[in-house]
């Protein structure tokens, strides 16, 4: 109590002692609030900048976590990591996964949220169907695919196709079939999820707006392109910045479902990163890897926030 | 007209519930083959068992350490997510009853930081964690995740701009310190963004495969992920056993998403937006 007359008094009598005791007082509040901050900055230092330094510095050098005594190499490692057979096979297949996933799961979740939104029987039954095999963790869906699409008994994909009388298909030791799948797991992971997040911009649409559109003898295609689409482009961008950046992240899903194989047909980015690095303890080849890693995660960021809010204006 | 939209209601909810049911059939597949014997479920994997086989619920717990790995994961996403919630909710507060411009600075590089993929940075973390002994262990994973506290001060700061601060200087004056503010104030006026990103982290942390992997190595810290990852090689051959670790792997997953769905679903949209 005694302090906030001093406030009182220090606003009221400048230049005097008690404005003395004011200042003091504001420091001492100003650095109280300050403290909350230090945690935070406690895991940015140590998690983020200085590791992010580090890899930095490591990509120039011919470290390998074993030797104290580095050598500056130039960009020796990025010219390596350019001419690899396996890092290239791991990006194109990288990019291939993020692509597809997003392109697949962008044009069913759509549909789905849409029809998730209209008043049928056992609706909140079949949403919540659609968005369970998002709870679980993938790696385990991962497994228990790998399971199911095997060629030995246990695969019940290919029981189905026997019983049909067509010969057992190699889901995962072809190599495209091997993309395929992974492909075709990730969608089935997560195309319910990414309905639902449509499904909650959708009932934020008001209902007159729809109602209006019919008495202007606007039809159901021309509702949805000139309506539902411009006010669902917000989900749009969000959706398909987490499926990209999800997808070129990936490590999960391929991991489980085919270990990367066969030979580096579903091999990622993030595998190549950990193999090289704590696997081969190659730092400075893995750091060189990962540095262009963040950069084309960032990349494609920017890229889509720029076409999309491009697109968003137009709409 | 009205007929016509029942009519068309009708058809959309038989084709949804088609393809409810087809989205489903792994789940099915899974929860059916674990009550078959190895020989009954390779002849009909999609018939229901003619008499009920308990024995592969037996076998696994027997044969798998899977309470010891639940433990583990309780432990580590219960730490962590506390954690999380602690040092994010704090910056926030700090953020917005400071803003200064070092501060805006500061927030603006968390933002980087937010965007840099994990697999930038992990092998200096890696070696990091190692000087310090805490490779291979629950507390070092921990370590690892309070990363997370980053995406949690950008949601909770977010929520904490809607909230009415006259209250925070009310209780100023009546003598509250600041600590004791952010405790007995803040805390209690953002529990609903905080249970939101408390659920979505939870889903994050106890579902991991790619720190435990990479960080955890010794069977006794296993993870219940990492503990299905390894049964794939024990159980290759009989795996209706796998798949009934599956399902008493799932089954918790299972209780968490009927209890929280609302929460799952608001993380989805705010974690979606911000994210």
């Amino acid at each position: 109590m005694n302090i906030d007359r001093n406030v009182i008094v220090g606003v009221a009598l400048p230049g005097t002692v008690p404005r003395m005791q004011t200042l003091r007082h504001w420091w001492r509040e100003a650095m109280a609030r300050q403290v909350f901050l230090l945690p935070i900055a406690v895991v940015f230092l140590a998690l983020f900048l200085i590791p992010l330094g580090q890899t930095l510095w490591y990509s120039l050098t011919d470290f390998n976590g074993y030797s104290r005594a580095l050598r500056f190499v130039g960009i020796k490692n990025y010219v390596r990591a350019f001419t690899d057979p396996s890092m290239i096979a791991s990006l194109g297949y990288t990019f291939f996964y993020a692509v597809s996933t997003t392109i697949v799961v962008t044009a069913l979740a759509i549909p789905l949220a849409i029809a998730l939104n209209q008043h049928f029987l056992g609706r909140n039954a079949v949403r919540a169907v659609f968005f369970f095999p998002a709870i679980p963790s993938i790696a385990v869906l991962g497994l228990v695919w790998s399971f199911i699409l095997s060629p030995l008994p246990s695969g019940a994909v290919n029981t189905v196709i026997g019983l049909v009388g067509l010969g057992s298909v190699p889901w995962l030791s072809d190599p495209m079939l091997a993309r395929l799948s992974t492909v075709l797991v990730s969608v089935w992971g997560q195309t319910g999820w990414h309905a639902i997040l449509y499904l909650a911009y959708l009932q934020s649409i008001p209902s007159d707006f729809y109602e209006a559109a019919a008495i202007d003898g606007a039809n159901a295609r021309q509702r949805f392109f000139h309506l539902t689409l411009p006010l669902l482009a917000p989900a749009v961008t969000v959706s398909q910045m987490l499926l990209l950046t999800g997808g070129l992240k990936v490590f999960d899903l391929p991991y489980t479902l085919t270990k990367g194989g066969p030979g580096y047909a579903t091999t990622t980015l993030s595998q190549v990163i950990i193999r090289r690095g704590l696997g081969e303890a190659k730092f400075g080849e893995a750091s060189a890897l990962a540095v262009v890693f963040m950069l084309l995660v960032l990349a494609v960021v920017v890229a889509q926030f720029a076409i999309s809010r491009r697109l968003e204006r137009r709409l | 007209m009205h007929r016509q939209n029942s009519k068309m209601l009708a058809l959309l909810s038989i084709t949804m519930i088609a393809l409810a049911v087809i989205m489903g059939l792994p789940f099915y597949y899974i929860i059916v083959n674990t009550l078959k014997t190895q020989q009954v479920a390779g002849n009909s994997p999609f018939g229901l068992p003619s008499r009920l086989f308990l024995d592969n619920y037996l076998s696994v717990f027997r044969t798998v350490p899977i309470l010891r790995s639940a433990l583990n994961t309780l432990y580590i996403t219960g730490a962590s997510v506390f954690l999380m919630l602690l040092i994010g909710s704090m910056a926030a507060y700090g953020m917005i009853t400071r803003r200064t411009a070092l501060n805006r600075l500061f927030g603006a590089a968390l933002l980087l930081a937010f965007m840099v993929p994990f697999q930038s940075t992990l092998i200096p973390l890696y070696q990091m964690l190692a000087r310090v002994h805490l490779v291979d262990s629950l507390n070092g994973l921990v370590v690892m995740y309070s990363a997370g506290s980053i995406f949690c001060y950008f949601l909770i700061l977010g929520y904490m701009r809607t909230v009415p601060f006259e209250i925070i200087e009310a209780a100023r004056i009546d003598g509250c310190g600041t600590f004791g503010i952010y405790w007995r104030i803040v805390l209690p006026l953002i529990r609903p963004i905080l249970i939101t990103v408390g659920v979505f982290q939870t889903m994050w942390v106890w579902n991991d495969f790619i720190t435990p992997t990479v960080f955890l190595s010794s069977p006794v810290n296993k993870t219940l992920v990492l503990q299905v990852y390894s049964a794939v090689g024990q159980f290759a051959i009989n795996w209706p056993a796998f798949m009934t670790l599956t399902v008493i792997v799932l089954f918790p997953v299972v209780v968490f998403f009927i209890a929280m769905q609302k929460h799952i679903v608001n993380g989805l949209v705010s974690g979606g937006i911000k994210g």
